[in-house]
């Protein structure tokens, strides 16, 4: 069980936020929610969590966005971060991410489990 | 004979004559051009012929009215030989006398001639019915003629309603030359009649794949009519034929090609093809519902896969058993739900054609290695006796991992899902006797496929009953989309099956690999 580590989830549907949330308290972590990408900025940029997760499809900012505008900060450069794809982001996206270009966790077809696991590894190392 | 006797001899001759005969002197003009004669002396038959007591002494025209005007061509001849001493002949109709004459001439000094006149009358006559009877021959064969056309022209018609069918129409005789193209065909593909006549099929209208790659011409329906190789051809399920306009232009065709058969020979085809830009259009449109619909229902999907697992593990307060079963059969109802939308999604893509093939350089025996581990366990668990043959030297293939992996995937799950415990099954992989596939062989001592059932097993949903019976999870789109992906790459797919006994899957891959392809943009 981690402890006190922050976990910023930035993602646009209520159920997965929630879900995702409820998750990760109760693995003992501090979670923060946010639902796009212009809240999620502003949160990350304040509260400097340890960990973003981060949903590509959002509206008034999407992920991608909101990523790039986060790596122009000093802090927001070195944040880690998973971006969360449900494998349907526009074609492209869920390409790019693919490709290898950032972590990612996949929402679809993952269990919370899978989910947390992978967060501990990041954490970890 | 004394001279007395054969005047009386030559006398009675004369008289008893059968022809006409007139000795006559020419009379001439004052340049010495024969104008007139003069009969000397007639025969009997002469003035008999003639209608006259005694032709002797009088004139031409006195015997012969208006000889000068009617028979001008008697007088020539005559004054001709009375000149020249040559005997000439002459047909001619003597209308006074209403008789033909053949009119034989020869002067027995100058000046003078001989005329014989043989009463043709009947010979005309006969000579006459013979024309009539030519002439109505030739009505007759008129006749015929305007029947034989009315006949033709009813031909005529039945073909302008060939040609005007609302379907594209081409026949060609049996080399594959072009022997007609209907009015639809010719606005189809933009070409007049006479522009592809007797030309061969393959060098005017060509055909293409989606990708815009020529068809070879032996996968070319109309050829394969023409080489007897089937009864109605036409393109394999799910693979699009495109023709060409003369603006380059191009529009996908459903076409059916019957080959037209004389004698056990084939001596020709007929193509009737539509343009189906319209249907693959609509056909679109509900595939990307169906993706879109399916995407939508990935985000409430993961909902409660995720709650159900927090509830499940405990998270939230501890279940007891029945809670837990009641549960456990909510996740799974939500699993089959999340399967079934991915197998959606993958067909959307298949047959909206979003799914880029990525093809690189694989060792299909090492694949098929993976994809065995991956069922390790309920292989096991079943006491399956499984084993990989495959030959030596099979050369790495050009092809999309994923793709190949969903083909692999899905003929071992089959073949795990369908065999009962302590069952056999065995996976092969060799090259063909062409060398020019690599196939994959899934044998099983399974359930198998009832008889009946076997035609419908690569279509969208389709479950087997039995196959519904022993498994009630799944999606029916797995072989679907295997026959899709194998379409696609230009292989083949079928299989043996007795039920109770077992089945074999065969699938053919071409050595020459997938090709690459972007994913189309559409909605994915």
């Amino acid at each position: 069980m981690e402890n006190n580590k922050k976990i910023l989830v930035v993602e646009d549907e209520i159920s997965l936020r929630s879900a995702l949330s409820n998750k990760l308290a109760h693995e003992g972590f501090a979670v923060l929610e946010a639902k796009n990408g212009k809240e999620g900025l502003e949160m990350a940029l304040s509260a400097h969590p340890d960990l973003i997760l981060l949903d590509i499809v959002m509206p008034v900012m999407d992920g991608m966005t909101m990523l790039q505008k986060l790596r122009e900060d000093a802090w927001g450069a070195e944040a880690k971060i998973f971006m969360l794809t449900n494998l349907s982001d526009t074609s492209k996206v869920a390409d790019a991410i693919m490709q290898g270009s950032y972590d990612y966790l996949v929402k679809t077809n993952w269990t919370l489990e899978d989910i947390v696991v992978r967060i501990g590894k990041k954490l970890g190392g | 004979m004394k001279s007395q006797d054969s005047e009386i001899f030559y006398k009675s001759l004369f008289d008893n004559m059968t022809d006409g005969l007139a000795y006559c002197r020419v009379v001439f003009d004052v340049t010495g051009y024969p104008v007139d004669f003069i009969y000397v002396r007639v025969n009997k038959k002469f003035n008999e012929l003639m209608g006259v007591k005694n032709a002797a002494g009088k004139k031409a025209a006195e015997i012969i009215p208006k000889i000068h005007l009617f028979n001008p061509d008697l007088l020539e001849i005559c004054g001709r030989v009375a000149l020249t001493g040559e005997s000439e002949k002459l047909e001619t109709y003597i209308e006074p006398i209403a008789g033909w004459f053949l009119v034989s001439v020869y002067s027995p000094r100058a000046n003078f001639f001989v005329a014989m006149f043989q009463n043709i009358s009947n010979r005309k006559q006969i000579e006459k019915k013979l024309e009539n009877a030519k002439i109505a021959a030739r009505n007759v064969l008129e006749d015929l003629s305007a029947e034989k056309l009315k006949a033709e022209i009813a031909q005529a018609k039945e073909e302008a309603i060939l040609l005007s069918i609302g379907e594209g129409l081409i026949a060609t005789d049996g080399k594959g030359n072009i022997v007609l193209v209907n009015k639809t065909a010719g606005k189809l593909l933009d070409i007049k009649s006479k522009e592809v006549m007797g030309k061969s099929i393959d060098q005017v209208i060509p055909i293409e794949d989606e990708r815009g790659m020529p068809i070879p011409p032996e996968s070319r329906p109309i050829n394969m009519a023409l080489a007897g190789r089937c009864d109605r051809c036409h393109a394999a399920p799910g693979i699009n034929y495109y023709y060409t306009r003369k603006d380059k232009t191009k529009f996908p065709v459903a076409s059916m090609v019957t080959p037209v058969i004389l004698d056990g020979k084939v001596i020709g085809a007929i193509e009737v093809f539509r343009d189906v830009t319209r249907e693959r259009e609509i056909d679109k449109t509900k595939t990307e519902f169906v993706s879109i619909a399916s995407h939508q229902l990935r985000t409430p999907l993961s909902s409660v896969s995720w709650y159900a697992e927090m509830l499940l593990t405990g998270d939230v307060g501890k279940l007891n058993k029945e809670q837990k079963k009641y549960l456990n059969e909510v996740y799974r109802g939500n699993q089959r739900m999340v399967k079934l939308v991915n197998a959606l999604l993958d067909v959307s893509r298949l047959e909206l054609g979003t799914f880029a093939v990525n093809p690189e350089p694989i060792n299909i025996v090492d694949l098929v290695r993976s994809v065995v581990d991956e069922q390790k366990k309920q292989i096991g668990q079943k006491k399956i006796t499984f084993s990989l043959v495959f030959e030596e030297n099979i050369p790495v293939i050009s092809a999309d991992p994923k793709l190949l992996r969903m083909v692999a995937q899905n003929l071992l799950s089959n073949a795990v899902k369908y065999t009962s415990e302590k069952g056999k099954i065995e996976f092969s992989l060799f090259l063909d006797d062409g060398k020019k596939f690599v196939l994959l062989k899934v044998s099983d001592t399974g359930y198998g496929i009832n008889e009946h059932q076997q035609d419908k097993i690569f279509t969208k949903f389709f479950r087997a009953d039995n196959a519904r019976e022993k498994d009630t999870e799944g999606t029916g789109l797995g072989l679907y989309i295997a026959k899709s992906i194998i379409d696609q790459a230009g292989g083949s797919v079928r299989f043996e099956s007795k039920e109770n006994i077992g089945t074999t899957f065969y699938a053919a891959l071409p050595l020459a690999g997938m090709q690459k392809k972007e994913k189309n943009t559409a909605a994915d």
